[in-house]
């Protein structure tokens, strides 16, 4: 895999070490008042950006801790943080 | 045939023989051959015949650059016969014949070639419509390359590697050398990869002179190549690997290969992934074929082909040799050859000028005949060579000359596939009338030959060059190295002029510009006349460069030959693109090892001695049952009236502690964790974010803040990820431990088994003591500590155990020994899943599938729905679908019949149209009759509701009834004894 990921305790390492968990949305919304759309949305539907996106992945094959990166996701290559 | 055997560039040992099978005829090479050159030495000039006209094709090129020499060897098609080794004891029929490469008797289809114009698939044969199946077989039948037999099995053993480098050198020619050796002098680690079997490029082969160093002492290129690999040989942080193809490059400097093994590897074929900080290409050159009428007549070769079947085998390609050359390299094998005993009758070179005078001199020397501005113009020979035609360029005069041998080449052109995969951009340079790269990707450098470069010194110096501006990537200070390398590169020989001369002044209806695809310049002509006018799209309509040899042969040509028709139109010539594998890879290689790993439980010996039938479950193996019936009787009985022991170590197992353990635990599980008590289980579920059932099992608290719970054996992989997955947002202070391993657990179930129990332990385990659902732990024989918790899975007293491992074995036996007077049993999964559907209990991902939510599986009431602050996963869901309809539920059924048999698991419930399916159904010893449980629509949910369950074998349909769950002991007494 071409992409590498930098953990923050573990370091760069090879892709198929993660486990990608989706964009970046927030912390859950509250279950109050929240309309089924909302929901929808927040569970389901993506931004799809061309370009850098924060995004969740795990270690799986190390140290087990879920982390955010920046990735381009037109180069597929870890980027640093845009405004 | 006689092998030169005293040259200093052999790379054969000739002493060695080597035995091998060609069509039922025992043969001999010696070490060091490859497949293509142990055939030409037995005589060998017909390799197979092409895909379309099934014209003799030969040896031509040396590395696999086409499919004229792609034979069968021990079953395996299509391989290349120039870059596989020879070993003792293969198999090797040729390709694409009936009977012999010889006495083809497709051969007519070479007088066709009217009938099949370019494009002629699509155009021809799409009407009428319904003929197009007809055509469809018979094109399948004619068509492809290679045969494979359906049941063959590849043998061989695969292997991967994901090595590291600072630097990663692609070609180990000269310049890829001199790179690795300048980046390794920096202290860098460095990976160099060469797709021959030993390093040397351009070098390798040739004894002419090596401009001499300044202490003047004169060398063979041949032995300065020599020189540079010993010199890698022994630096200590370079890795070499030979026989080693590159195949793909990608970003952040991923660059894949694949390596072939020899004897003494512990692979055949190895895939590699290697990550490298800087990469170096110096893929050199490969020759740029002349087209001319028959080009691929057996018996016309490449330069380099006819020059290393000498130089490095010790073959000589004929007796009687005609050259028509565009660059140096011709003239240095016409003299080579000559001097090794080939009489030469001519040798015509397509420039005008430009010569090395020196070459010319010594050719003058040997009184060869050498003709300026002349090209071959068509070769003659039924089968083989006979006789060539030589022409001047424009035609108008022309020559005559027999030989058996003519060595032809255009020009060179450079192997720029790495660069192109690398995503470089290439522009067409008209110098050297090369695709030359104009952006390289970032920490990329190409040196050597690619660039036009033929003096060895230059190629050297820009090996130099590069090495060190891809070690200076790597953190190293190097400015000034670089800058004074720069200067050095400059005040030596430039890249050469390159001849841009493509064919011949003929027709071309016999002229192959790809032999692969056996197209030719008269097809390449109706594909620009059907107006096609960018080499990609001729590439398609005429699928020049879409074989095996992936462009190798037409790559450079194609858009050289299309630049031809738009010399007024300004357009610039453009390659065409080339994909990954650059190299045909066997699927065995990418597959890799194929390990089969799976976990054993602690008591895996002890079951498998008592006649378990081991088997693979997920990671696990596991017993499915001890005995020869399927049905699994005596155990499930035995547990039903008196007591067995299962083991269910695969449990997921899990400590979480921590002051937010509890909020963790209330987001995850879908009841009321804060209701878990010391002294009670609680039996809860996790649900995704649909709602969906994903796992089940039990909580314990074991002291403050600490707690300790099970999951289903299929989530215990992914359930630490999944609580920290939904703790993300949250700073909470948990910490989460898998003990799944560390555990064994034994079910001793069965109405016995309090006896068995009681035997072991000091402890109170009375019903009293210890109820139903109740949590203790105590020591067995006052030494081993376990967790002991009361359960009903199988619906019957049942005491689960959870043992450290290393005392698992021990406890196993405890109470096998313990159990013996009274009869104790093993059971396996099969009598566990009868056990279970008796009960109604469900396994998730047998009775409930992705979609089927906790509602579905009448389970609702195990949401607690009363605490939004958890923001609990599948909650919001789970209120969304409380109350929706037409969701499929859970029924439990019998057989209208209760002498029927059990329908097959998976069967669908029908009427008119697909009504739901049935999850498991199995005979019922308990109720001696058949039983199961389905999810439905909602309609057909109603108890005594008539189903119809169709099997997809065979027309009868089962009918059975709706029955309310559970169906053994509803109320439930025998789990409270
Ligand atoms: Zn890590």
């Amino acid at each position: 895999m071409a992409l590498t990921i930098t953990c923050p305790i573990c370091g760069r390492r090879n892709g198929y070490e993660f486990r990608f968990g989706g964009e970046d949305k927030g912390a859950r919304p509250d279950e109050e008042g929240l309309s089924p759309e909302d929901w929808c949305d927040y569970t389901h539907n993506n931004t799809c950006i061309a370009g850098i996106q924060k995004e969740w992945w795990y270690h799986r094959d190390g140290c087990g801790s879920w982390f955010t990166i920046h990735r381009n996701t037109i180069t597929n290559l870890e980027a640093e943080a845009t405004a | 045939m006689n092998r030169l055997n005293r040259l200093p560039t052999l790379r054969v040992n000739p002493s060695e023989k080597l035995t091998f099978n060609y069509i039922g005829s025992s043969c001999q090479g010696v070490k060091g051959d490859t497949v293509a050159t142990a055939l030409y030495a037995n005589d060998v000039r017909i390799f197979g015949r092409s895909l379309k006209y099934h014209r003799p094709r030969g040896l031509y090129s040396m590395d696999g650059e086409c499919s004229n020499c792609c034979v069968e060897i021990d079953g395996i098609p299509n391989v290349r016969a120039e870059t596989t080794l020879l070993r003792n004891g293969m198999n090797i029929r040729p390709q694409n014949v009936r009977k012999s490469p010889d006495t083809d008797i497709m051969g007519f289809m070479d007088k066709m070639d009217w009938a099949m114009p370019a494009g002629f698939y699509y155009r021809c044969m799409h009407k009428p419509a319904k003929l197009w199946p007809f055509f469809l077989k018979q094109i399948r039948k004619a068509a492809g390359l290679g045969r494979i037999s359906p049941d063959f099995h590849m043998k061989g053993r695969y292997d991967e590697i994901y090595p590291n480098a600072d630097v990663c050198v692609i070609g180990g020619g000269a310049a890829g050398m001199t790179a690795a050796l300048t980046a390794a002098g920096q202290g860098l680690r460095v990976i160099l990869l060469e797709s021959r079997p030993w390093l040397g490029g351009f070098f390798d082969y040739r004894t002419a002179e090596y401009t001499p160093s300044q202490e003047g002492i004169s060398r063979t290129l041949c032995e300065r190549a020599r020189e540079l690999s010993e010199q890698l040989e022994n630096a200590p942080n370079v890795r070499t690997f030979v026989h080693t193809a590159m195949i793909g490059a990608y970003s952040n400097n991923l660059i894949t290969a694949f390596q072939t093994g020899n004897k003494s590897d512990a692979f055949d074929e190895r895939y590699m992934e290697i990550r490298a900080k800087s990469v170096v290409v110096a893929t050199g050159c490969i020759e740029r074929p002349l087209l001319f009428d028959n080009n691929d007549r057996p018996g016309v070769m490449q330069v380099g082909c006819a020059h290393r079947l000498a130089q490095t085998y010790g073959l000589l390609p004929g007796e009687n040799a005609v050259f028509s050359v565009g660059h140096d390299l011709g003239l240095e094998a016409v003299l080579d050859l000559y001097d090794m005993g080939v009489s030469v009758a001519c040798v015509a070179d397509v420039r005008e000028d430009g010569q090395d005078p020196h070459l010319l001199e010594k050719l003058t020397e040997r009184k060869i005949p050498f003709m300026r501005g002349w090209t071959a113009h068509t070769a003659h020979g039924s089968k083989t060579l006979e006789k060539v035609t030589l022409s001047t360029l424009s035609g108008a005069q022309h020559r005559e000359f027999d030989c058996d041998t003519l060595v032809a080449s255009a020009g060179l052109t450079p192997v720029t596939g790495p660069l192109t995969l690398a995503q470089a951009k290439l522009a067409y340079d008209n110098h050297t009338g090369f695709f030359l790269p104009e952006k390289l990707p970032e920490k990329m450098y190409a040196a050597g030959r690619m660039l036009g470069l033929q003096s060895p010194l230059s190629i050297e110096t820009s090996g130099k060059l590069a090495g060190l501006s891809a070690a200076a990537d790597c953190g190293t200070s190097l400015e000034h190295e670089i800058k004074q390398t720069r200067e050095e590169l400059r005040n030596l020989a430039g890249p050469v002029r390159g001849s841009k001369f493509v064919t011949a002044p003929v027709r071309g209806q016999k002229s192959f510009i790809c032999f692969d695809e056996d197209t030719t310049v008269k097809n390449i002509d109706q594909a620009i006349q059907a107006g096609f006018d960018a080499p990609e799209l001729i590439k398609r309509f005429t699928a020049a460069g879409t074989g095996p040899g992936q462009g190798g042969i037409p790559g450079h040509n194609l858009p050289l030959l299309v630049s031809q028709w738009h010399t007024d139109s300004g357009l610039a010539v453009q390659p065409t693109t080339v994909r990954p594998p650059l190299v045909p890879t066997y699927l065995a290689t990418y597959a890799g090892a194929k390990h089969d790993m799976c976990k054993r439980t602690p008591a895996y010996e002890s079951q498998k001695k008592a006649g378990g039938v081991m088997q693979r479950a997920g990671v696990w193996k596991r017993a499915r049952r001890f005995s020869d019936d399927i049905r699994c009787q005596e155990e499930v009985e035995n547990v039903r009236s008196n007591v067995g022991i299962l083991d269910a170590s695969t449990l997921g197992k899990f400590r979480i502690f921590g002051p937010d353990a509890l909020r963790a635990l209330e987001r995850v599980y879908v009841g009321d964790m804060s209701k878990v008590s010391e002294a009670k289980i609680r039996y809860s579920a996790m649900c995704n974010e649909d709602g969906c059932l994903l796992d089940d099992g039990v909580v314990v608290r074991r002291g403050e803040n600490d707690y300790y719970f099970t999951t289903s054996t299929g989530r215990a992989g992914q359930t630490v990820e999944w609580i920290r997955y939904h703790a993300r947002y949250e700073n909470w202070d948990f910490s989460i431990v898998n003990l799944t391993d560390a555990f064994g657990v034994i079910n001793l179930a069965g109405p016995n088994a309090r006896k068995v129990l009681e035997k072991l332990t000091d402890a109170d385990v009375s019903n009293a003591a210890f109820p139903f659902a109740g949590y203790r732990e105590f020591a067995i024989r006052d030494t081993i500590p376990v967790r002991v918790m009361r359960l009903g899975f199988v619906g019957e007293l049942s005491f689960e155990l959870h043992v450290p491992s290393s005392f698992m074995q021990t406890l196993w036996e405890l109470i096998e020994d313990a159990g013996k007077p009274l009869g104790i049993r093993n059971f396996g999964l099969e009598a566990q899943n009868l056990l279970r559907m008796e009960k109604g209990h469900v396994i998730i991902g047998s009775e409930s599938e992705q979609r089927t939510t906790l509602h579905d599986l009448g389970l609702g009431f195990l949401w607690y729905r009363d605490k939004p602050q958890a923001k609990t996963v599948g909650a919001v869901a789970l209120r969304q679908t409380e109350h929706q309809e037409g969701r499929l539920k859970l029924i439990g059924f019998r057989m209208e019949d209760a002498s029927s048999r059990s329908p097959k698991d998976g069967s669908v419930i029908v009427d008119s149209t697909i009504r739901g399916y049935v999850c498991s159904a199995r005979h019922s010893f308990a109720l001696n009759e058949p039983i199961g449980m389905a999810l439905a629509e909602p309609q057909l949910a109603d108890t005594d509701t008539r189903l119809e369950i169709f099997e997809d074998s065979g027309d009868d349909r089962l009918y059975a009834k709706v029955v309310p769950m559970p169906f053994y002991d509803p109320e439930g007494e025998k789990l409270r004894i």
